[in-house]
């Protein structure tokens, strides 16, 4: 008994070592690093940008640094704007939830300006257009969203790519396949466990791209709205909108997001 | 922060998750005690032509997490084997299935070991001077007695499984977590959604400590 106690406590005090290094070492990694010509000159605010890198072209983990349309897009309109980033792989969920903590200052994730998030977080102005598609194999009978009644629907969870199939076939619609991303989706796709995924049109294209797939073919159901995107803030973080919307503002007016832009979407 | 209506609003979710958590870990312990008998007295075995695998399989499943060998097993292992075949690819709920069992096969297959070798060797020693060969000796005598020594880590090794099981979420299988999941994500309502599926693992967790509870006490020689 006394040698388990003496090797449990030994135990608890390796673990909570382990813990109090962890937290150093992130509390470090979080230090902002400031931009070279400017440090110490004037001191620029920096925030905490939380992203979900596994959305290509939008943002992606090349190595260990976060890269992409939207990664780009940041830094430019930071500049405009006037601020720095500190820019985290956060993943979709923390990220709204170190907002709502105040741990994030800013999110830009390609998260769709909806009415429903309105309600919870502030919108920058939007800084692209999205469309969902509905991705099927080439054999498929499918032409519209209807013809996917009763049949299993591939879509990332909590993105507007859910949130139409749930509104066509019900909120809890046995079919609907919730996965953390969209690839994930695609593979089981072309294993055949899935009819059709539907996801927003940038982001399977770049997979389509990717795995050089010509067995799928895309379907765009003209139903489907137009969506935008926007970085989002705590409600109600006026200061930080205020600076992201100058610079998003500057960079569209000074062909800057239009060069971004074509790096990544030139058709 | 504390809408329990979402609950409500995706009930079906949770209540298919329900049913599916428990069906997926009772065949998963179901097929991993079958595995795990096997496995076990195979790496007990004096033949290496069935120690050494059982040993590998053991090794591998145990020294990988449940998490990776679920991917590899949906996305790769499975769709290569059916495509191999020309058979159509079955559905997530059969991956997590087969994750279950082959992972917890493993860790059976050591609680039998572990079980097995704590019977003192004179009972093996007696049966056989009665005239019993090694296998009357082990099905008749052994294994019963055995039996009783891992019933407590085996009901250990079912309520870790119960937990685990929660990683299917991540292949989209309508289980507990993926209820709470899903609908924590689609409604930005945390609290409520992750706290029922706290509650009803704890209650699964409950009941089944209580079945194996009330098993030792049956089986109780003493």
């Amino acid at each position: 008994m006394n040698i388990k106690k003496l090797f449990m406590s030994g135990v608890i005090a390796l673990s909570i070592s382990a813990l109090v290094g962890c937290g150093a070492a992130k509390d470090e990694a979080q230090q902002p690093v400031a931009s070279d010509e400017k440090a110490g000159a004037e001191q620029t605010i920096t925030y905490k940008v939380g992203t979900e890198a596994g959305f290509p072209p939008f943002m992606w983990m090349e190595g260990t640094e976060v890269v992409g349309f939207e990664a780009d897009l940041l830094k430019a309109i930071a500049e405009a704007g006037g601020f720095q980033v500190n820019l985290q792989n956060t993943g979709w969920d923390p990220l709204f939830d170190g907002i709502d903590k105040g741990k994030i200052d800013l999110g830009i994730a390609g998260i769709t300006i909806t009415d429903k998030r309105k309600e919870t977080y502030d919108f920058s102005d939007p800084y692209f257009d999205a469309k969902q598609l509905i991705l099927v194999p080439k054999d498929s009978t499918v032409s519209k969203l209807d013809d996917l009644e009763g049949k299993k629907i591939g879509v990332q969870s909590a993105t507007t790519g859910e949130a139409v199939v749930q509104d066509k076939f019900g909120k809890t619609y046995e079919g609907i396949k919730g996965y953390d991303d969209i690839p994930a989706a695609v593979d089981d796709l072309l294993n055949g466990r899935l009819d059709a995924v539907v996801a927003d049109n940038a982001v399977v294209k770049k997979y389509l791209e990717k795995i050089g797939d010509q067995d799928f073919k895309l379907i765009d159901d003209t139903s489907f709205e137009l969506e935008q995107y926007g970085l989002i803030v705590k409600k109600g973080n006026q200061e930080v909108l205020d600076k992201v919307n100058v610079g998003l503002k500057a960079i569209k007016e000074n062909g800057k997001y239009q060069e971004i832009y074509n790096n990544y979407f030139s058709e | 922060m504390w809408d329990w209506s979402v609950v409500w609003d995706y009930r079906e979710l949770f209540v298919r998750g329900f049913f599916n958590t428990i069906l997926l870990t009772s065949t998963g312990v179901a097929f991993g005690l079958l595995i795990g008998l096997f496995v076990g007295l195979g790496k007990l075995s004096k033949n290496w032509f069935v120690r050494i695998p059982s040993s590998i399989y053991i090794d591998v499943f145990r020294g990988t997490p449940l998490f990776v060998q679920i991917l590899l097993i949906h996305f790769a292992v499975i769709p290569s084997i059916f495509d191999a075949l020309n058979l159509e690819t079955p559905p997530a709920i059969f991956s997590g299935f087969v994750a279950l069992s082959l992972n917890s096969g493993a860790y059976i297959a050591e609680i039998f070991r572990s079980g097995i070798q704590s019977i003192d060797r004179g009972q093996m020693e007696a049966a056989r001077s009665l005239g019993m060969n090694h296998k009357q000796a082990m099905y008749h005598v052994i294994i019963p007695q055995a039996f009783k020594r891992i019933l407590p880590p085996l009901g250990n090794e079912f309520i870790a499984l119960l937990k685990d099981s929660s990683l299917l979420a991540v292949i989209a299988v309508n289980e507990l977590a993926y209820a709470g999941f899903t609908t924590a994500k689609s409604t930005f309502v945390r609290f409520p959604p992750y706290l029922s599926i706290a509650v009803l693992y704890l209650f699964l967790t409950l009941i089944f400590s209580q079945v194996v509870f009330w098993l030792e006490r049956r089986y109780k020689t003493d």
